[in-house]
């Protein structure tokens, strides 16, 4: 009937007034937190939704996602109505109707059409360096985790993830530029002048020639990878961390090696949560531009990345698109406009929701990993 | 009995060879992938150096060239020259702000009327030039597609006058009077309407009667302004001359360059003929070398006329500050006289100082390379791409970065810091539920998408609200530019927030919960117990929290890129707090930038690596200093 707890704070009318305010202040600050978070998703919702979505059956309009980028013409015709065609269908209006027809034309470049290569090469970008990071990185992780005891080595490789995790993306720019770019080997016929040094294989006319792979799909994976690479070694290790040391003991006490220990009884248990930790971590790489600018990204690009090109190699020594640097180039160099606005704001949603969906995804999964493994 | 020692697992079988083992192997490939972090750590710094470290030697020899052609001896005069300049400028401003401040009601009423005109002939315009380009002479037209063209026409017409901007300062009749004078308007007329052409005569007659009052001050202004002629005219003639030694020189400077690349390949050549060509080939380039002394000697027959014309400017110009009228009305002119007057005796002393820099400088003093050192480190200019003279400083980009980081910092802290206390100590667990994650989306947003909102949604909001009459008190509205300090910082904020929020969240956390009990059970209060237990004891973490947050802030770029506006300039602190509203640029913008633009191995290009050095080395110390603190509290 009488809750302990009132009766004590009865003593203290006080300190209960201020109690409250302060209760109050906080949750306030907090609240507020949350509904500016609020306020700009649905900003970006209300603006870009109808982008991709339409009020007639069957919703969807997919063809943002599909089209590719391209200029936007916007005109009227002699009778004075108003057309927004992208460049392909515009040479073809002009075939039709000849070049008379158009008056007051205005161009708005990377407006019209839609992002899909913008999207391919994000996803490429995306999937190579995650690749890279999750094999280093995991592999680093095991080390760590497995195989180091106290030693100055280990040190220094703690020391230098510390410092890793710490550098600005822009300065990671720098890096990949001045090394992914200007300075690692390719192996060619013809070496330009640019490389600083060349050593003749026996083979033909191939040399190997420090020129760098220029600015490329292989360049911004790279790049991409050494700046996830600390944040990869940290989950993964806090998974592999997290196995029971019984697991091993019991292993090794049947008379597994190590490396078998480690592959039966550690990483099968570990790999969900590493895997959940590295959504988190695409996220980041897939929303970084600073290291992509000098490295891989390009504005304007004819071709999806796996179009016109000789084979795999050609697909990763080309330039990309890329969805965040597609956002600057619509935020940033183009005049602001209502004509621009379907892109621009119909890109970010669209980029916005892939965000959502992966840290979502983390958050559920995260959930079900807890209740699901516990020993 | 005594126990045998227990096998070694780890140990090779006796049976297997010694040495070499697949285990072993496998155990270096994993090692050797954790060694990987150093690798890229040590190719970062040897990078960074090796593209950087160049700029030094490059940047000393341009300022030597700066000096030996004499251009800095031209700018000992231009400096006095800009500064006069620029106090002529405050003074036209505060005349003007004086004038249109009075006729601040008239300005108000033809601002508006002409923009209500305005966006009429805006939603119109296209449909208009339709049908009038089709009514010339000459045009070929049916009436049929006439007809559908006026119609068109009328509908647009229709529709613009209905979304008209508002108008508080002209009165309803009035405001009827100009809709229904654009609405009977001819489809060629050209001339504005009747109401609109009232308000631009009131407004200028307006200004004519503010203006009377203020003939002195105007006067004084043009004998300040015409007093400048002579050292402007003086320095116009000395900048073409050296300009032209400046470009001989970097010629020779290329040539020898050239004569470098020569010898060597000769040194390579295997064929003597060869060899001996490019030998040639060198000397010859290596036999003009530029004139320096005959244009320096020219301009040193000017060091006179120089002082005499600095000296003059002072004489003519100190009295002036006297004849300055003291009784302005309008608060902005008041603040501008205000500014000039007290610019005033430093332009003053400087013209003091010219006579003697003038006299004691000299061609031959070489450039220390220490000089190019403090010049990137303490230099107030980033002028890049010019015809005169490239000059390396930071200090514009580095007081751009910190101003920035304060703003976001200043509505970070708080709020971060805040909600994890909100978070750790009050909030229920359905609460925590909520907030957190949707924090973690706050932290998962791209930084590019935050730079979009500052760019579309935020800057125009932030100018609009500046704009309200009842904000005026605040220093620096209503704002000029929709993208500057303060757009960025708040953006930046918003960046900052989980971070601090999660740092912060985890060394409350930390605090051992006998901490609490202990003093709940001395009958303290929630609040009490978190407010003089729990903070205090996680005080460090906190810090480091801060400490990691100020890091991620001036290490951001793309947001930065986007929303501080971009304009190199140390922000005018004469403005007070103001001086956060007005746009400016960023270390990490400035790399952003102009990276991709630079040629190769310029000394422009290694003075970006420079500022990446920079960034790198202040963001590392942010970063070791939280991680110290972080340590301090696990003990």
């Amino acid at each position: 009937m009488f809750d302990p707890e009132t009766l004590i704070r009865k003593g203290l009318p006080k300190g209960h007034f201020k109690d409250r305010i302060v209760r109050t202040l906080l949750s306030g600050v907090t609240y507020s937190i949350v509904l500016i978070a609020a306020l700009l998703f649905g900003k970006i919702v209300v603006d870009g939704a109808p982008v991709l979505f339409k009020a007639e059956a069957p919703f969807v309009d997919l063809e943002f996602l599909t089209a590719k980028n391209e200029t936007l013409h916007v005109f009227d015709d002699e009778k004075g109505n108003r057309y927004q065609l992208p460049a392909s269908q515009y040479s073809a209006y002009v075939v039709k109707n000849g070049a008379e027809a158009i008056f007051n034309e205005q161009t708005y470049s990377y407006s019209g059409g839609g992002i899909i290569g913008p999207i391919a090469g994000t996803a490429l970008l995306t999937i190579g360096s995650m690749m890279l990071a999750l094999f280093f990185g995991v592999s680093a992780a095991i080390y760590l985790s497995e195989y180091a005891k106290q030693s100055p080595f280990i040190h220094a490789v703690r020391l230098a993830i510390l410092n890793l995790a710490g550098i600005p993306s822009i300065v990671f720019g720098l890096f990949g530029f001045s090394v992914f770019v200007l300075i690692v080997p390719v192996i060619t016929q013809d070496p330009s002048d640019r490389s600083i040094l060349t050593i003749p294989l026996m083979i033909s006319d191939y040399v190997i020639s420090f020129q760098g792979w220029s600015s490329s799909l292989m360049a911004g994976c790279a790049t991409l990878a050494c700046m996830i690479l600390p944040v990869i070694i940290t989950a993964s290790e806090e998974s592999l961390r997290a196995v029971p040391q019984g697991f091993r003991d019991a292993s090794l006490a049947m008379g597994a090696t190590r490396w078998q220990t480690i592959r039966k009884c550690v990483l099968p248990f570990s790999l969900p949560g590493i895997l959940t930790s590295s959504l988190l971590a695409i996220t980041r790489v897939a929303g970084e531009t600073a290291p992509i600018m000098f490295t891989a990204a390009v504005a304007a690009k004819d071709d999806l990345p796996w179009e016109g090109v000789d084979g795999p190699l050609d697909v990763l020594s080309s330039q990309v698109q890329a969805l965040p640097y597609h956002i600057y180039t619509l935020a940033a160099r183009i005049p602001n406009s209502e004509y621009t606005q379907r892109a621009q704001y119909g890109s970010v949603f669209v980029f916005l929701v892939l965000v959502a969906i992966l840290s979502l995804g983390s958050v559920i999964l995260r959930s079900k990993l807890r209740s699901k493994l516990k020993w | 009995m005594q126990a045998a020692a227990p096998p070694n697992p780890e140990a090779p079988h006796r049976f297997q060879k010694r040495g070499f083992s697949s285990e072993k192997a496998i155990k270096f490939f994993f090692a050797s992938n954790a060694g990987l972090t150093i690798v890229i750590l040590v190719l970062i710094i040897v990078f960074l150096l090796k593209e950087g470290l160049g700029f030094f030697p490059g940047y000393q020899r341009e300022l030597s060239v700066y000096r030996i052609a004499g251009l800095e001896f031209v700018d000992i005069s231009r400096k006095n020259l800009t500064a006069h300049e620029q106090l002529t400028s405050v003074l036209n401003r505060a005349y003007f702000a004086e004038i249109n401040g009075k006729s601040a009601k008239e300005l108000q009423r033809y601002q508006e009327a002409s923009a209500l005109f305005n966006a009429y002939t805006d939603q119109i315009g296209p449909t208009r030039d339709l049908v009038l380009n089709n009514t010339q002479e000459g045009s070929t037209a049916d009436s049929e597609i006439l007809t559908s063209l006026r119609a068109n026409f009328q509908k647009q017409k229709d529709k613009a006058l209905e979304a008209l901007p508002d108008t508080p300062h002209l009165s309803a009749k009035e405001r009827q009077d100009l809709i229904e004078s654009i609405r009977l308007r001819a489809v060629d007329s050209t001339e504005d309407p009747p109401l609109v052409v009232t308000l631009t005569d009131e407004y200028s007659a307006a200004q004519q009667k503010h203006s009377e009052p203020l003939r002195a001050m105007r006067a004084t202004i043009d004998t300040f302004e015409s007093a400048g002629y002579d050292l402007s005219s003086l320095v116009s003639e000395m900048t073409e001359a050296v300009t032209v030694t400046k470009e001989k020189i970097q010629s020779a400077d290329i040539l020898q360059k050239d004569r470098k690349t020569l010898l060597a390949a000769a040194e390579n050549a295997e064929d003597p003929v060869e060899r001996e060509r490019l030998k040639a080939d060198a000397l010859a380039s290596l036999a003009d070398k530029p004139d320096i002394e005959g244009p320096m000697k020219l301009l040193m027959e000017r060091k006179s006329a120089c002082v005499e014309v600095n000296t003059k400017l002072k004489e003519s110009t100190s009295g002036i500050v006297k004849e300055l009228p003291t009784s302005l009305t309008q608060p902005e002119a008041i603040r501008l006289l205000d500014v000039g007057r007290r610019a005033w005796p430093v332009f003053l002393a400087d013209l003091e100082k010219t006579p003697a820099a003038i006299n004691s400088w000299n061609h031959q003093i070489p450039v220390p390379l220490s000089a190019a050192i403090s010049s990137f480190l303490t230099g107030k200019n980033w002028v890049t791409g010019g015809e005169w003279q490239d000059f390396y400083g930071i200090l514009p980009l580095a007081v751009g970065s910190l101003m920035i980081a304060i703003v976001a910092l200043i509505i970070a802290i708080p709020t971060g810091i805040g909600a994890a206390i909100y978070v750790n100590q009050f909030a229920s667990s359905r609460e925590q539920e909520l907030i957190k994650p949707v924090i973690e989306f706050i932290q998962a947003i791209p930084s590019v998408v935050l730079g979009f909102i500052g760019i579309l949604v935020f800057g125009t909001i932030l100018r609009d609200v500046s704009q309200w009459d009842s904000l005026q008190w605040i220093p620096g509205f209503p704002i000029e530019e929709r993208l500057n300090i303060f757009t960025a910082g708040c953006l930046l904020a918003l960046m900052s927030i989980p971070t601090i929020f999660s740092l912060a969240e985890d060394a409350l956390n930390n605090v051992p919960s006998a901490y609490a009990e202990a003093s709940e059970a001395l009958g303290a209060s929630r609040v009490q117990t978190t407010f003089r237990v729990i903070i205090p004891a996680a005080f460090s973490g906190i810090l480091a929290a801060i400490l990691l947050g100020f890091g991620r802030v001036i290490g951001e770029t793309m947001v930065v890129l986007l929303v501080a506006g971009n304009r190199i300039k140390i922000p005018d602190f004469t403005a007070g707090l103001g001086a956060f509203f007005q746009p400016t640029h960023t270390l990490t913008g400035i790399i952003a930038q102009e990276l991709g633009e630079v040629p190769l191995g310029s000394v422009h290009y290694r003075a970006l690596f420079v500022v990446g050095i920079l960034l790198f080395v202040v963001v590392l110390a942010i970063n070791a200093t939280a991680h110290r603190f972080v340590s301090k509290m696990k003990h």
